[in-house]
């Protein structure tokens, strides 16, 4: 028996060396276990699949937008923006408001933007209501949405409730998961 | 509808860890590739590698859905259970008795084996070879009583280990899990790094190509080399955290295997010309660890104590095996519930163990009976695995459509989106390809196996009468399923493994599914 030592035997050495070491290592590190606890908080947000975004065209709106695109990313999750337009008590609700409409198609065409870069599907509505809780709601209601993300205005203190009317509106009555975003004042 | 009463409290324990799993697997699986190496390379000669590595792709396909299916299902049963639940009670039962039939021959042949491994010491304690206790029964020849004693002692040893408990039986193969495994690994890498003549491979390539017909029995035999890796499955439910650890054992065990295997045909005929190996079929690993330099003078010895340790391990999953898939048919109904206990003690299903150790006893003694046992013992072997195989893939498939709410932590690649009843599902495409492939194997079997081909039906004709004769005296239907609560089924178990993460998983799509329902209503 004489030593024959050719380079492709070596190769093929270290190749199989690595292979069976690897796929060995890989095998011996399984992820670590998940606690019953754990796994019901982290399967409970998988259900978002249709998430709604009420939007005033201010900042903080906008980035209850980008929040929106984030959480639904993993589930290409579709986003539905809306807009209310609040019909003062003294008008009908169908009362042209041509100014206002078009206003609101501005600020839903700028969400529709960062939705987009998201590659997420956006759905535009606009809202016609007394009140602009009442009407997001309603919209939650009619699209079946799975939570609805709302950016908070940063200062509240002229306002009448502890989170604003519209965010008490929502706590109280809507039909799913509500998330209130509000930055600090200073920001 | 009849349904099953299950009044048995005690339940198999989760006692098996990653490296159990794994070598549960390759307990079996590995020793395949050790005995088969030698006969097909006596086919196959210059192509052996290739055939190898054809064969061992159909296996990936097999392994593949197996880990889809174990992962989803981590239950006792292996494919018989996937088959009950994709198609039914009844072809349930049929890859039952073939898998069974597998099993217990697994037990006798690889026991047969190890036996004649140890008979390699024999000339240095007895002073004497094994052929020459060899005698004449009447009509019967070459009947050899001492092999056939020692291989049932071996088999005692076996339903011994196996009633004390998994840990136990699982710690052994552990153990030797671990030494073959470096074994194997360091002639691979010593053959390669100081025997290995790339030159002398491509002349047997190019000059000593098999026909035909030699091509496709040699395919048909080195499928053998990769029976077992329905071992994983079956432990699944002694296995902690069989979700998570039965996709990584397999993947493992899946190409781990194929990779000795197609290094050590490789290897082989860039070593020795073929001629040597089909010379000796019995021992081909010793024949090429001897011709390895620096390590050769003690391959002889070495590789039949290790031989002797590998077959011995192959029969203990046999024994585990047949034990386990009979425990979960008659959990179902497929079976009598009889079978459905386990040792108040032990925790393990011993009525199980010891009955169908028996029945590998009786194969034992009657294979001894003829000429060559072990070739009368082999011929059996592809029948019941490429029979259940090709049943696992048609559930596997059947099952994608029939249950996709059951959450799979691995999913078999090359999947097609169709619309089904509303919905989309993952079409498998390469489970069509692997059922073909497996199903071209059996047929190739059923052709070229002379006593597998009358066996095997044969025995699957017997437990047929079994199970139609249980089925009518329950009341229960013969061709037709007892109505089984899946669903409930599936969340204990869950339960049980500590798959919170699935747990939940499988709730939430169950609860989407219940509220499109009452939407369409």
């Amino acid at each position: 028996m004489h030593v024959q030592v050719s380079p492709l035997g070596i190769i093929i050495a270290v190749v199989f060396f690595f292979s069976i070491g690897g796929i060995l290592w890989w095998m011996l590190h399984p992820p670590p276990q998940i606690k019953p606890e754990v796994a019901k908080a982290r399967r409970s947000v998988e259900a978002l699949k249709r998430i709604l975004v009420p939007t005033s065209g201010m900042p903080y709106s906008e980035r209850g937008i980008e929040l929106a695109c984030r959480l639904g990313a993993e589930h290409q999750a579709e986003i539905v923006l809306t807009y209310v337009i609040e019909i003062p008590r003294t008008l009908p609700l169908n009362a042209p408001m041509p100014e206002a409409e078009e206003k609101a198609n501005q600020i839903l065409n700028r969400g529709k933007e960062i939705v987009e870069l998201h590659h997420l599907p956006p759905v535009l509505l606009v809202e016609r209501a007394r009140e602009a809780g009442e009407g997001i709601i309603r919209a939650a209601k009619d699209n079946q949405v799975d939570v609805i993300v709302l950016g908070m205005r940063t200062d509240l203190r002229g306002a009448q409730s502890l989170w604003g009317r519209t965010s008490d509106i929502l706590i109280r009555k809507a039909p799913c998961e509500v998330i209130l975003d509000k930055l600090p004042e200073s920001s | 509808m009849a349904q099953v009463q299950t009044t048995e409290k005690l339940e198999l324990r989760r006692d098996i860890s990653v490296w159990g799993s794994f070598t549960w697997g390759f307990a079996d699986v590995g020793a395949n590739t050790y005995v088969a190496l030698g006969l097909v390379m006596a086919y196959t000669q210059g192509a052996s590698s290739l055939v190898f590595a054809l064969a061992g792709i159909i296996y990936i396909m097999i392994g593949l859905a197996y880990t889809e299916l174990a992962s989803a299902y981590p239950v006792a049963g292996g494919g018989p259970y996937f088959t009950m639940r994709g198609l039914g009670d009844f072809w349930g039962f049929v890859g039952g008795a073939a898998l069974l039939l597998d099993y217990t021959i697994d037990i006798a042949l690889f026991a047969t084996a190890s036996a004649g491994y140890l008979n390699f010491f024999m000339p240095y304690i007895l002073g004497r070879s094994i052929e020459s206790f060899a005698i004449s029964i009447g009509p019967l020849h070459n009947v050899n009583y001492f092999w056939c004693i020692e291989t049932l002692v071996l088999i005692s040893i076996l339903i011994w280990i196996n009633i004390k408990g998994i840990k136990e039986s699982s710690f052994i193969n552990e153990l030797i899990g671990v030494i073959v495994i470096l074994t194997e690994s360091a002639l691979v890498i010593m053959g390669f790094l100081f025997a290995w003549k790339p030159e002398f491979l491509a002349m047997q390539w190019k000059t000593q190509f098999p026909s035909l017909h030699n091509f496709m029995y040699g395919s048909s035999l080195a499928i053998i080399s990769f029976i077992g890796l329905e071992s994983i499955s079956q432990a699944a439910q002694e296995t902690r955290r069989p979700a998570t650890i039965i996709p990584r054992t397999s993947l493992t065990l899946i190409f781990t295997v194929f990779i000795f295997a197609v290094a050590f045909s490789t290897l082989g005929l860039g070593v020795l010309p073929w001629q040597e190996f089909a010379k000796h079929m019995d021992n081909p690993v010793a024949i090429l660890a001897k011709a390895i330099p620096l390590i050769g003078f003690i391959a002889g010895p070495f590789a039949a104590g290790l031989g002797a340790l590998m077959l011995f391990i192959s029969s203990n999953t046999g024994v585990m095996g047949a034990s386990r898939l009979t425990y979960s048919l008659s959990q179902f109904g497929i079976i009598s519930p009889w079978f459905h206990t386990v040792h108040p003690k032990f925790h393990t299903p011993v009525r199980n163990i010891v009955i169908f150790s028996m029945i590998a006893v009786i194969q034992t003694v009657l294979s001894f009976l003829t000429p060559h046992a072990m070739d009368t013992l082999g011929n059996m072997y592809a029948f019941g695995a490429s029979l259940g195989y090709t049943l696992v893939f048609i559930a596997l498939i059947k099952l994608r459509f029939s249950d996709p709410y059951t959450p799979r932590p691995y999913k078999m690649p090359l999947n097609i989106k169709i619309g089904y009843k509303g919905r989309k599902v993952d079409f498998p495409l390469l489970g069509v390809i692997g059922m073909l492939g497996v199903a071209t194997i059996l047929f190739m079997v059923v052709l070229t196996h002379t006593i597998g081909r009358i066996a095997g039906p044969a025995w699957i004709l017997l437990c047929f009468i079994y199970y139609a004769w249980y089925r009518k005296k329950e009341g229960f239907p013969l061709f037709k399923s007892i109505k089984h609560n899946w669903e409930k089924e599936q969340i204990e178990v869950l339960t049980s493994a500590e798959e919170y993460d699935l747990l939940e998983q499988y709730k939430n799509a169950l609860a989407e599914r219940d509220k499109k329902r009452v939407q369409i209503k």
